[in-house]
């Protein structure tokens, strides 16, 4: 979706876990929610 | 990568309960949130250093509750332009304010009146005079086509019913050559209808 906004070389760069602890974890878990640092270039 | 969540539901009542939680963080921010918030969680789950932290007004670091850690990516360039897309308390605009340095700018983004009270006042606590913050809403920024060097954001594009919408905006106000550099969350397979049409698991 981000490339075809017209950004490039978009990319995932880390994951993380920000629901750990608290009461929607197993929510996240279950749902395969990730927390994740994104990078892209406009031209 | 599920980032595209068409749904039923009233986008105007998804923004409407979205204003409340979020102005309800800004009022109470030690009440029982589903999601972590301040200085200890950002250093402790997602890598920020405590001490530039702690060097912060509370005003910003206690409402924090994002998701990732835009600043992981790089460094800002001193006189860049950035914005921060659901700046909330202002924690993630204050850290740019000072990379950029007094020659660069920065603009911090919310929807939440309350938000925006909190992040003027730690700006001001924090005597940084190159971050401002402006009331909008993420689809329809109050900024001239590629006038931005960076686009931070840090779990908010996620809450976005019409994400398409919100990246072509991003696109339209980045300069050529400038970057998108934050943190959201993602799904790692679609949601179903229910899932998709109930409005908690978008505001918490």
């Amino acid at each position: 979706m981000i490339e075809q906004a017209g950004f490039r070389n978009a990319k995932l760069v880390e994951k993380f876990d920000p629901f750990l602890g608290t009461s929607k974890e197993s929510t996240a878990r279950n749902y395969g929610v990730d927390g994740v640092n994104f990078l892209a270039y406009k031209g | 990568m599920a980032l595209v969540c068409p749904i039923d539901f009233d986008k105007d009542k998804l923004k409407s309960e979205l204003r409340l939680t979020y102005t309800q963080v800004a009022v109470d921010p030690a009440g029982d949130y589903h999601f972590h918030r301040g200085a200890e969680y950002a250093a402790k789950h997602l890598g920020y250093d405590l001490a530039a932290l702690k060097a912060l007004p509370l005003a910003a670091t206690e409402v924090f509750c994002g998701t990732g850690n835009p600043f992981k990516m790089g460094t800002l360039e001193t006189g860049a332009t950035v914005i921060d897309i659901g700046s909330g308390g202002g924690m993630d605009c204050l850290l740019a304010a000072k990379q950029v340095g007094p020659d660069g700018t920065v603009i911090g983004i919310d929807m939440t009146d309350a938000m925006l009270e909190r992040s003027g006042g730690a700006a001001r606590a924090a005597g940084l005079v190159n971050v401002r913050f402006e009331k909008a809403d993420m689809t329809s920024l109050p900024l001239a086509d590629d006038s931005v060097d960076v686009v931070i954001s840090n779990g908010v594009i996620n809450l976005a019913p019409d994400k398409e919408a919100v990246f072509a905006e991003l696109f339209r106000v980045v300069k050529p050559g400038g970057r998108l550099q934050f943190a959201d969350i993602i799904m790692k397979s679609e949601l179903s209808e229910n899932a998709r049409n109930n409005i908690d698991l978008w505001t918490g």
